[in-house]
């Protein structure tokens, strides 16, 4: 077990050295520069004396080698456009899209496996039908047409849930007012990792009740909601943990959308401002933070099935 | 029975879910429009004081209006905030500010600027002449910091201080323009504060707590949220009706469309006008359309050889219907441009210049008089051999898109073979802008409250703003007549020889100038008939109506 973790730590770290290279390069390789010398109507000097104060008059190698070096440490740097520190910045944003998972996470979960042992021991009649139809719509549905479709209706012709932003925080407790600009963000990333989760389960389920024990089980007598709770729920939710950790860098990414149509001052909104705004410093970081989250969720799910199920051995 | 116990299992969890968001500490829902001005018993239409307004802005702001990252978002925060020497009157035209008057000596070299002596900045310090000059010379005047719009004061040598409460603006040559540049976008920020530090880096001032003149002070800021201000009761000026502004920070346009007609946002400009005809229709929501200072353009690279000749710009401007494009794309929020002094500037502009009517036959004409023509037969006209290939290169943002699209196809139906590239913003600055490798493209500029387009056309400027690189000695005499005299009469007849000589010769390719679609809820008042940009010098005056 320890050289096992010790060996995918390893990995982990090489992973994300290329990670912070392919990053840096191509960043700086894109055409154009930091917004501050990106002006339309800043003269040749006022880009200049940018340049100069932001360092980029350096060779890419030198600011790279500068970088990782301070990255090692811990130092992410300052972002080129508000002079914050990068660090800062990432933990003023992070808060809310785990706020925006999280809620996601357990929402899908529960629904998922839900529908999915319904779908699997309804299978093939009307209940199966209406569940798999909808979770082909949820995956076909592009999540920021929906999203804006959403707004349309609830916010803008019915006027019953905020288009945008996360509320105001800080101030008095309003439950509504935390609840109602969750819940169409929430939602539009349910949709987009809803449907696995309940097509995973049902599959899952299905080829557990055909095994041979559950055959046994029902044979010695047991009642048909032992039988499928107890016998054939447990052992076919093995493999959804496997799927949970594999949805988590799919909703940071659709994060990105998510946030970008509802205000949500996350993550994504943070890593669409740095691009845009060539702002390097913050790219690098928000990167560097979302390949550990990957990599760190990936590494629990690993050894997570390996708790769960004792025929897997990391060895 | 089964799925029932699944159900209820189910619901219970979710309560428990939602019962513990309870413990996370979120807030209530913000209501903008709240005008509950206490107690107060106005009269209808009477302006009343308390209520708030919510105005959007796309991107956290820097609270310093010379930071390379002040750009439009940190622009409309900061004119609130600080305070200049002059500000923008209802007509446009400068009026006073932290300055009570000026005068110029006779050779227009000095200028001198009496202060107000009853003006405290937001943390109780006096504002003196000391803080003008520091403005000035330590920020503006340090070349190695590259502040914003210093390229109005490339003129400047340096700010004296004469007492306490005046000071001396020291110039090169004469800049008849000065007190409107004081009035766009220069706001005077503390010495006390920034004395030895380094302006950019300073973000306790820059990002957190900033220390202004202006008629609101900072509440709160929460990055990526918004910004509040609110009512500075120490205001030198008439003291704001308004208890509260709030900035909000909203990237995508589609959503202030979206706030605005829920009630979350109170004004703002338009910048896509295509939700124009639901917001029209709205009850709750007026549209004005607002003269600006601004100009739409095609510019034609003047390295580049084919350009050079005045027939083939005009041949290009004939090719285009403006008029339709304004119809559709800009939904009629826009006037015909041949020169580049827009008719919010009243006093200078002029309709009486060499007009370009949408007239294939006659750019087809022009184009033949310079030696191109269709000699092949395949619609693309061509000299010694060589079509006319015309490398058109656009960044995305608002409608440049849409537009450049038809212009593509009405220079393709006279007979250019027009490429449109289609850029992100920051690649088409790189090529146009700074390393001026592109041979036509289409923007805007929008400037001071000054006819002066020096910036934009002066033959000094062509490593500035001059981005066509157009270079004429008789444009050049002109605009520095212009600059030089401070006499309105004679300031008027020499541009509007300017502008006639812009329309006959067109520096740059002009297309029109956009009128600005202001939207605002109906509940809002006393916002005066300006620009969104210019109204927020007078927010002072802004009410709210029950």
């Amino acid at each position: 077990m320890l050289r096992f973790l010790v060996n995918r730590l390893g990995q982990s770290m090489i992973l994300l050295l290329i990670v912070t290279i392919i990053t840096f390069f191509l960043i700086n390789l894109a055409p154009g520069g930091p917004s501050s010398t990106m002006r339309m109507d800043a003269t040749a000097e006022e880009r200049q004396a940018m340049v100069e104060n932001l360092g980029l008059d350096q060779p890419v190698l030198v600011r790279y080698v500068d970088w990782i070096t301070n990255a090692v440490q811990g130092d992410l740097g300052v972002s080129f456009n508000t002079s914050e520190p990068v660090t800062q910045r990432i933990l003023e944003r992070l808060p809310y899209t785990i706020e925006l998972t999280v809620f996601t996470i357990i929402i899908s979960v529960l629904l998922g496996i839900f529908l999915g042992v319904l779908s699997a021991i309804k299978r093939g009649k009307a209940q199966d039908h209406v569940i798999n139809f909808f979770s082909v719509i949820g995956l076909s549905v592009p999540a920021f047409w929906l999203g804006l479709m959403l707004i349309l209706l609830f916010s803008i012709n019915l006027g019953w849930l905020p288009s945008s932003g996360v509320g105001s925080r800080g101030g008095e407790f309003n439950l509504w007012g935390y609840v109602s600009h969750l819940i169409l963000p929430v939602l539009i990333l349910t949709t987009t990792v809803l449907p696995n989760i309940v097509r995973f389960t049902r599959s899952s389920m299905l080829e557990v009740i055909s095994q041979n024990y559950i055959r046994t089980a029902r044979a010695k007598g047991a009642k048909e909601s032992i039988v499928l709770y107890v016998h054939a729920l447990r052992n076919s939710l093995i493999p959804i943990i496997t799927i949970i950790g594999m949805l988590i860098p799919r909703l940071l990414s659709g994060a990105v959308i998510t946030e970008a149509i509802f205000g949500w001052t996350g993550i994504g909104t943070l890593i669409i401002e740095a691009a845009r705004g060539r702002d390097y410093p913050l790219v690098m970081g928000v990167t560097v933070v979302i390949t550990v989250v990957v990599v760190v969720c990936n590494l629990l799910v690993d050894i997570l099935y390996s708790r769960v199920d004792p025929r897997v051995k990391n060895v | 029975m089964k799925n029932n116990k699944w159900i209820v299992l189910f619901t219970l969890l979710m309560s428990i879910v939602l019962l513990a968001a309870c413990s996370y500490g979120g807030g209530d829902e913000t209501s903008t429009q709240s005008a509950e001005g206490e107690g107060e018993q106005a009269a209808e239409g009477e302006p009343q004081s308390g209520g708030s307004v919510s105005i959007p802005i796309v991107a956290d702001p820097t609270f310093n209006p010379w930071h390379p990252n002040a750009y439009a978002e940190s622009n409309v925060v900061n004119r609130v905030l600080f305070s200049g020497l002059t500000q923008t009157g209802e007509d446009l035209e400068p009026i006073p500010d932290l300055a009570t008057e000026w005068e110029t000596s006779e050779d227009e070299l000095e200028w001198t600027f009496h202060l107000r002596d009853d003006v405290l900045w937001h943390d109780g310090e006096q504002f003196t002449a000391e803080d003008v000059a520091f403005t000035f010379n330590e920020i503006v005047l340090n070349e190695a910091l590259g502040a914003n719009n210093t390229s109005y004061f490339q003129m400047l040598q340096e700010v004296q201080v004469v007492d306490d409460y005046t000071v001396k603006f020291i110039m090169d040559s004469p800049v008849a323009a000065l007190p409107a540049y004081l009035s766009f976008n220069t706001e005077i920020i503390p010495q006390h504060i920034f004395e030895g530090q380094d302006p950019w880096d300073l973000t306790s001032f820059n990002k957190e707590n900033p220390v202004g003149t202006g008629a609101f002070k900072l509440k709160s800021y929460t990055s990526g949220q918004s910004v509040v201000l609110e009512r500075n009761d120490d205001f030198y000026g008439d003291i704001a009706l308004l208890d509260e502004v709030e900035y909000k920070v909203l990237a995508d346009a589609n959503t202030h469309v979206a706030q605005l007609l829920s009630g979350e946002l109170s004004i703002f400009a338009l910048d896509d006008l295509s939700a124009i005809d639901r917001i029209e229709s709205a009850e709750n929501v007026t549209v004005e359309a607002r003269e600006t200072p601004r100009f739409f353009w095609i510019i034609a690279n003047q390295e580049v050889e084919k350009y050079q000749d005045v027939r083939v710009r005009q041949a290009i401007l004939h090719s285009i219907d403006r008029q339709n494009i304004i119809d559709t794309v800009l939904k009629g929020y826009g006037t015909i441009a041949d020169a580049g002094i827009a008719p919010a500037l009243a006093d200078y502009y002029t309709d009486d210049v060499t007009r370009y009517e949408y007239d294939p036959e006659r750019a087809k004409e022009l184009l033949a008089e310079a030696g191109w023509e269709d000699t092949d037969g395949d619609g693309i006209v061509d000299k010694d051999g060589e079509p006319f290939t015309i490398d058109f290169e656009i960044g995305i943002q608002g409608d440049l898109e849409a537009v450049s699209q038809m212009v593509q196809q009405y220079l393709l139906s006279t007979g250019f073979d027009v490429n449109l590239n289609a850029m992100e913003w920051n690649s088409m600055i790189q090529d146009v802008v700074v390393n001026r490798d592109y041979e036509m493209s289409l923007n805007w500029w929008r400037y001071p409250a000054d006819p002066d387009l020096s910036a934009y056309m002066h033959s000094n400027s062509v490593a500035g703003n001059n981005i066509p690189a157009y270079q004429n000695p008789e444009l050049d005499a002109l605009l520095e007549a212009g600059a030089q005299t401070s006499d309105i009469e004679e300031r008027k007849e020499i541009y509007i020889e300017a502008q006639q000589f812009m329309s006959e010769e067109l520096p740059y390719i002009f297309l029109w100038y956009p009128q600005e679609a202001q939207v605002r809820v109906n509940s809002l008042q006393g916002v005066p008939d300006l620009a969104f940009g210019d109204a927020l010098h007078h927010i002072h005056k802004w009410y709210i109506e029950e």
